[in-house]
Protein backbone atom coordinates (compact mmCIF):
# COMPACT_ATOMS: atom_id res chain seq x y z
CA UNK A 1 0.00 0.00 0.00
CA UNK A 2 1.13 3.55 -0.67
CA UNK A 3 1.36 6.04 2.18
CA UNK A 4 -1.77 7.70 0.84
CA UNK A 5 -3.68 4.39 0.90
CA UNK A 6 -2.47 3.71 4.45
CA UNK A 7 -3.85 7.07 5.50
CA UNK A 8 -7.09 6.60 3.58
CA UNK A 9 -7.78 3.20 5.14
CA UNK A 10 -6.26 3.98 8.52
CA UNK A 11 -9.48 3.60 10.51
CA UNK A 12 -10.32 0.16 9.09
CA UNK A 13 -6.79 -1.24 9.09
CA UNK A 14 -7.04 -1.43 12.85
CA UNK A 15 -9.94 -3.89 12.70
CA UNK A 16 -9.18 -7.48 13.70
CA UNK A 17 -9.06 -9.78 10.64
CA UNK A 18 -9.08 -6.84 8.23
CA UNK A 19 -7.06 -7.58 5.07
CA UNK A 20 -6.80 -4.58 2.80
CA UNK A 21 -4.65 -6.42 0.27
CA UNK A 22 -7.40 -8.99 -0.28
CA UNK A 23 -9.94 -6.23 -0.85
CA UNK A 24 -7.60 -4.44 -3.21
CA UNK A 25 -7.16 -7.52 -5.37
CA UNK A 26 -10.88 -8.34 -5.46
CA UNK A 27 -13.25 -7.87 -8.38
CA UNK A 28 -16.91 -7.38 -7.62
CA UNK A 29 -19.80 -7.43 -10.06
CA UNK A 30 -22.56 -5.07 -8.93
CA UNK A 31 -25.76 -6.11 -10.69
CA UNK A 32 -27.87 -2.96 -10.66
CA UNK A 33 -27.01 0.46 -9.26
CA UNK A 34 -30.44 1.46 -8.02
CA UNK A 35 -31.35 1.63 -4.35
CA UNK A 36 -29.40 -1.40 -3.18
CA UNK A 37 -26.53 -1.10 -5.61
CA UNK A 38 -26.00 2.62 -4.91
CA UNK A 39 -25.54 2.02 -1.21
CA UNK A 40 -23.52 -1.16 -1.58
CA UNK A 41 -21.15 0.18 -4.22
CA UNK A 42 -20.58 3.41 -2.29
CA UNK A 43 -19.31 1.51 0.73
CA UNK A 44 -17.43 -1.07 -1.31
CA UNK A 45 -15.59 1.80 -2.96
CA UNK A 46 -14.98 3.49 0.37
CA UNK A 47 -13.56 0.23 1.75
CA UNK A 48 -11.16 -0.04 -1.18
CA UNK A 49 -12.42 -3.03 -3.17
CA UNK A 50 -10.02 -3.08 -6.11
CA UNK A 51 -12.45 -3.35 -8.99
CA UNK A 52 -16.18 -2.68 -9.17
CA UNK A 53 -17.97 -3.64 -12.37
CA UNK A 54 -21.29 -1.81 -12.41
CA UNK A 55 -24.05 -3.16 -14.61
CA UNK A 56 -27.33 -1.31 -15.21
CA UNK A 57 -29.16 -0.33 -18.40
CA UNK A 58 -31.27 2.40 -16.77
CA UNK A 59 -31.05 6.18 -16.84
CA UNK A 60 -31.57 8.31 -13.76
CA UNK A 61 -35.14 9.51 -13.11
CA UNK A 62 -36.39 12.03 -10.54
CA UNK A 63 -38.30 9.32 -8.68
CA UNK A 64 -34.99 7.48 -8.13
CA UNK A 65 -33.56 10.23 -5.96
CA UNK A 66 -35.39 9.29 -2.74
CA UNK A 67 -33.11 6.26 -2.43
CA UNK A 68 -30.44 6.05 -5.15
CA UNK A 69 -27.83 8.07 -3.34
CA UNK A 70 -25.13 8.00 -6.00
CA UNK A 71 -27.10 10.50 -8.11
CA UNK A 72 -28.27 14.08 -8.00
CA UNK A 73 -30.57 16.28 -10.06
CA UNK A 74 -27.60 16.88 -12.37
CA UNK A 75 -27.75 13.16 -13.17
CA UNK A 76 -31.31 13.20 -14.49
CA UNK A 77 -31.64 11.46 -17.86
CA UNK A 78 -28.07 10.21 -17.78
CA UNK A 79 -26.74 6.66 -17.71
CA UNK A 80 -26.75 5.28 -14.17
CA UNK A 81 -23.49 3.39 -14.53
CA UNK A 82 -21.69 6.46 -15.90
CA UNK A 83 -23.02 8.72 -13.14
CA UNK A 84 -22.26 6.08 -10.53
CA UNK A 85 -18.71 5.74 -11.78
CA UNK A 86 -18.13 9.49 -11.46
CA UNK A 87 -19.30 9.48 -7.86
CA UNK A 88 -17.41 6.37 -6.82
CA UNK A 89 -14.14 7.42 -8.40
CA UNK A 90 -14.46 10.86 -6.80
CA UNK A 91 -14.87 9.15 -3.42
CA UNK A 92 -11.97 6.76 -3.96
CA UNK A 93 -9.73 7.10 -7.04
CA UNK A 94 -7.82 4.01 -5.87
CA UNK A 95 -10.76 1.86 -7.02
CA UNK A 96 -11.15 0.82 -10.66
CA UNK A 97 -14.73 1.18 -11.82
CA UNK A 98 -15.91 -0.55 -14.97
CA UNK A 99 -19.31 0.11 -16.47
CA UNK A 100 -21.73 -2.04 -18.42
CA UNK A 101 -24.86 -0.19 -19.55
CA UNK A 102 -26.68 -3.44 -20.29
CA UNK A 103 -29.66 -5.40 -19.02
CA UNK A 104 -28.61 -8.75 -17.58
CA UNK A 105 -30.05 -11.92 -19.11
CA UNK A 106 -29.17 -15.61 -19.42
CA UNK A 107 -27.25 -15.01 -22.64
CA UNK A 108 -24.93 -12.27 -21.44
CA UNK A 109 -24.36 -12.88 -17.72
CA UNK A 110 -21.24 -14.97 -18.24
CA UNK A 111 -19.62 -12.32 -20.37
CA UNK A 112 -20.74 -9.46 -18.08
CA UNK A 113 -19.54 -11.02 -14.84
CA UNK A 114 -16.46 -12.77 -16.25
CA UNK A 115 -13.47 -12.70 -13.95
CA UNK A 116 -15.35 -11.40 -10.91
CA UNK A 117 -14.94 -12.98 -7.49
CA UNK A 118 -18.34 -12.07 -6.14
CA UNK A 119 -21.72 -10.75 -7.27
CA UNK A 120 -23.68 -8.11 -5.37
CA UNK A 121 -27.41 -8.16 -6.08
CA UNK A 122 -28.82 -4.70 -6.72
CA UNK A 123 -31.64 -5.88 -8.95
CA UNK A 124 -35.30 -4.91 -8.89
CA UNK A 125 -36.93 -8.10 -10.16
CA UNK A 126 -36.86 -11.81 -9.30
CA UNK A 127 -36.52 -13.08 -12.87
CA UNK A 128 -33.08 -11.52 -13.26
CA UNK A 129 -32.15 -12.56 -9.73
CA UNK A 130 -32.70 -16.14 -10.83
CA UNK A 131 -30.31 -15.52 -13.72
CA UNK A 132 -27.68 -14.38 -11.21
CA UNK A 133 -28.50 -17.33 -8.98
CA UNK A 134 -28.08 -19.81 -11.81
CA UNK A 135 -24.76 -18.25 -12.79
CA UNK A 136 -23.58 -18.25 -9.18
CA UNK A 137 -24.41 -21.97 -8.80
CA UNK A 138 -22.85 -22.98 -12.15
CA UNK A 139 -19.64 -21.07 -11.58
CA UNK A 140 -19.55 -21.49 -7.78
CA UNK A 141 -19.22 -17.75 -7.32
CA UNK A 142 -20.34 -16.02 -4.12
CA UNK A 143 -23.59 -14.12 -4.47
CA UNK A 144 -24.65 -11.48 -1.97
CA UNK A 145 -28.42 -11.50 -2.24
CA UNK A 146 -30.49 -8.47 -1.29
CA UNK A 147 -34.10 -7.44 -1.81
CA UNK A 148 -36.52 -4.86 -0.43
CA UNK A 149 -40.20 -4.03 -0.32
CA UNK A 150 -41.89 -1.34 1.73
CA UNK A 151 -40.57 -1.39 5.28
CA UNK A 152 -38.81 -4.74 4.83
CA UNK A 153 -35.46 -5.78 3.43
CA UNK A 154 -33.49 -9.00 3.39
CA UNK A 155 -29.96 -10.13 2.68
CA UNK A 156 -27.91 -13.28 2.57
CA UNK A 157 -24.65 -14.71 1.29
CA UNK A 158 -25.07 -17.58 -1.14
CA UNK A 159 -21.96 -19.76 -1.43
CA UNK A 160 -22.48 -22.62 -3.85
CA UNK A 161 -22.19 -25.52 -3.40
CA UNK A 162 -22.02 -25.14 0.41
CA UNK A 163 -25.20 -23.16 1.04
CA UNK A 164 -28.69 -23.20 -0.35
CA UNK A 165 -29.39 -21.05 -3.39
CA UNK A 166 -32.21 -18.65 -4.16
CA UNK A 167 -34.29 -21.44 -5.66
CA UNK A 168 -34.04 -23.37 -2.36
CA UNK A 169 -35.70 -20.38 -0.72
CA UNK A 170 -38.21 -19.70 -3.48
CA UNK A 171 -38.69 -22.78 -5.67
CA UNK A 172 -40.95 -20.95 -8.07
CA UNK A 173 -40.66 -17.47 -9.47
CA UNK A 174 -42.97 -15.12 -7.53
CA UNK A 175 -45.39 -13.08 -9.65
CA UNK A 176 -43.86 -9.94 -11.13
CA UNK A 177 -44.54 -6.80 -9.13
CA UNK A 178 -45.14 -3.29 -10.42
CA UNK A 179 -43.37 -0.25 -8.89
CA UNK A 180 -43.01 -1.06 -5.21
CA UNK A 181 -43.34 1.33 -2.30
CA UNK A 182 -40.00 2.00 -0.61
CA UNK A 183 -38.28 4.64 1.48
CA UNK A 184 -34.59 5.21 0.89
CA UNK A 185 -33.41 3.99 4.26
CA UNK A 186 -34.53 0.42 3.53
CA UNK A 187 -32.32 -0.24 0.48
CA UNK A 188 -29.73 1.91 2.19
CA UNK A 189 -29.67 -0.40 5.21
CA UNK A 190 -29.70 -3.60 3.17
CA UNK A 191 -27.14 -2.25 0.69
CA UNK A 192 -24.74 -1.61 3.56
CA UNK A 193 -25.33 -5.06 4.97
CA UNK A 194 -24.51 -6.40 1.51
CA UNK A 195 -21.30 -4.36 1.43
CA UNK A 196 -20.38 -5.77 4.84
CA UNK A 197 -21.02 -9.35 3.70
CA UNK A 198 -19.06 -8.80 0.50
CA UNK A 199 -16.06 -7.39 2.34
CA UNK A 200 -16.12 -10.11 5.00
CA UNK A 201 -16.27 -12.83 2.37
CA UNK A 202 -13.48 -11.31 0.29
CA UNK A 203 -11.22 -11.00 3.32
CA UNK A 204 -12.08 -14.42 4.75
CA UNK A 205 -13.62 -12.95 7.90
CA UNK A 206 -15.74 -15.44 9.82
CA UNK A 207 -19.31 -14.70 10.83
CA UNK A 208 -21.16 -14.09 7.60
CA UNK A 209 -24.72 -14.60 6.43
CA UNK A 210 -23.71 -17.76 4.56
CA UNK A 211 -26.63 -20.17 4.89
CA UNK A 212 -28.71 -17.59 6.76
CA UNK A 213 -31.26 -15.00 5.71
CA UNK A 214 -31.41 -11.70 7.54
CA UNK A 215 -34.83 -10.05 7.43
CA UNK A 216 -35.10 -6.46 8.61
CA UNK A 217 -38.54 -5.03 9.29
CA UNK A 218 -38.20 -1.34 10.03
CA UNK A 219 -41.86 -0.97 10.99
CA UNK A 220 -41.91 -3.95 13.40
CA UNK A 221 -38.40 -3.11 14.67
CA UNK A 222 -37.17 -6.64 14.12
CA UNK A 223 -34.09 -8.27 12.71
CA UNK A 224 -34.83 -11.95 12.11
CA UNK A 225 -32.06 -14.41 11.29
CA UNK A 226 -33.32 -17.52 9.56
CA UNK A 227 -31.40 -20.71 8.86
CA UNK A 228 -31.63 -21.29 5.13
CA UNK A 229 -30.82 -24.90 4.44
CA UNK A 230 -29.94 -26.45 1.14
CA UNK A 231 -32.78 -28.30 -0.59
CA UNK A 232 -31.45 -31.58 -2.02
CA UNK A 233 -34.32 -31.54 -4.53
CA UNK A 234 -33.69 -27.95 -5.63
CA UNK A 235 -34.10 -27.59 -9.39
CA UNK A 236 -31.00 -25.39 -9.58
CA UNK A 237 -28.48 -26.61 -7.03
CA UNK A 238 -29.92 -29.88 -5.75
CA UNK A 239 -27.93 -33.06 -5.96
CA UNK A 240 -31.11 -35.07 -6.42
CA UNK A 241 -32.85 -32.72 -8.88
CA UNK B 1 -58.26 -28.68 17.20
CA UNK B 2 -55.08 -26.62 17.57
CA UNK B 3 -54.25 -22.92 17.55
CA UNK B 4 -51.64 -21.53 15.16
CA UNK B 5 -50.50 -17.90 15.28
CA UNK B 6 -49.73 -16.44 11.87
CA UNK B 7 -47.83 -13.18 11.60
CA UNK B 8 -47.30 -10.97 8.57
CA UNK B 9 -46.13 -7.47 7.75
CA UNK B 10 -46.49 -5.16 4.75
CA UNK B 11 -49.47 -5.62 2.46
CA UNK B 12 -49.79 -9.25 3.48
CA UNK B 13 -50.77 -8.10 6.97
CA UNK B 14 -53.95 -6.58 5.59
CA UNK B 15 -54.85 -9.83 3.82
CA UNK B 16 -54.15 -11.81 7.00
CA UNK B 17 -56.61 -9.70 9.06
CA UNK B 18 -54.71 -9.78 12.40
CA UNK B 19 -56.78 -10.19 15.52
CA UNK B 20 -54.21 -10.76 18.28
CA UNK B 21 -52.00 -7.72 17.73
CA UNK B 22 -51.00 -5.47 14.84
CA UNK B 23 -49.33 -8.35 12.98
CA UNK B 24 -50.78 -11.60 14.32
CA UNK B 25 -53.86 -13.69 13.68
CA UNK B 26 -54.88 -16.71 15.72
CA UNK B 27 -56.18 -19.56 13.60
CA UNK B 28 -58.02 -22.51 15.05
CA UNK B 29 -57.61 -25.52 12.82
CA UNK B 30 -57.38 -29.28 12.73
CA UNK B 31 -54.02 -30.72 13.64
CA UNK B 32 -52.03 -32.19 10.76
CA UNK B 33 -52.93 -29.51 8.22
CA UNK B 34 -50.15 -27.96 6.16
CA UNK B 35 -49.50 -24.25 6.16
CA UNK B 36 -50.87 -24.11 2.61
CA UNK B 37 -54.13 -25.71 3.75
CA UNK B 38 -54.40 -23.36 6.71
CA UNK B 39 -53.92 -20.34 4.47
CA UNK B 40 -56.71 -21.54 2.18
CA UNK B 41 -58.89 -22.15 5.23
CA UNK B 42 -58.65 -18.46 6.15
CA UNK B 43 -59.11 -17.29 2.58
CA UNK B 44 -55.50 -16.21 2.01
CA UNK B 45 -54.11 -17.25 -1.38
CA UNK B 46 -50.82 -19.12 -0.80
CA UNK B 47 -49.41 -17.40 -3.89
CA UNK B 48 -49.06 -14.26 -1.76
CA UNK B 49 -46.59 -16.07 0.54
CA UNK B 50 -43.05 -16.63 -0.75
CA UNK B 51 -41.96 -18.57 2.34
CA UNK B 52 -42.54 -18.76 6.06
CA UNK B 53 -40.36 -19.13 9.13
CA UNK B 54 -40.57 -19.98 12.80
CA UNK B 55 -38.03 -20.48 15.57
CA UNK B 56 -35.30 -19.23 13.25
CA UNK B 57 -35.97 -21.89 10.64
CA UNK B 58 -37.30 -21.64 7.13
CA UNK B 59 -40.63 -23.39 6.53
CA UNK B 60 -42.20 -24.07 3.19
CA UNK B 61 -45.93 -24.22 2.66
CA UNK B 62 -46.00 -27.99 3.13
CA UNK B 63 -44.90 -27.51 6.73
CA UNK B 64 -47.33 -28.81 9.37
CA UNK B 65 -47.53 -26.37 12.31
CA UNK B 66 -47.84 -27.53 15.89
CA UNK B 67 -50.31 -26.31 18.51
CA UNK B 68 -49.40 -22.83 19.78
CA UNK B 69 -46.72 -22.26 17.17
CA UNK B 70 -45.95 -18.75 15.87
CA UNK B 71 -45.24 -18.63 12.17
CA UNK B 72 -44.23 -15.55 10.18
CA UNK B 73 -45.44 -15.37 6.60
CA UNK B 74 -43.12 -13.61 4.18
CA UNK B 75 -44.54 -12.15 0.97
CA UNK B 76 -42.34 -11.95 -2.12
CA UNK B 77 -39.74 -9.24 -1.76
CA UNK B 78 -38.31 -8.33 -5.13
CA UNK B 79 -37.38 -4.68 -5.14
CA UNK B 80 -33.93 -3.16 -5.21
Amino acid sequence: MSEKEKERYLRQLGLEEWDQDKLKSAKVFVAGVGGLGSAASLYLAAAGVGLLRLCDSDRVALSDLNRQVLYSEKSLGKSKVQEAKKRLVALNPEVTVETKAEAINRDNIEQLAAGCDLIVDGLDNMETRFVLNGYSVRKRIAYVYGAIHGWVGMASLILPPRTGCLACLMPSLPPAAGPIPVAGFIPGTIGLIQAAEACKYLMGVKGTLAGRLLIYDSRALTFDLIDWGKNPLCSVCGEKK
Amino acid sequence: MINVFLKAGSELRLKLKPDVDYYTRRVETEGGKTLREILRQIGLDPAFVAFAYSEGKLRNLDYIPQDGQNITLQPPVSGG
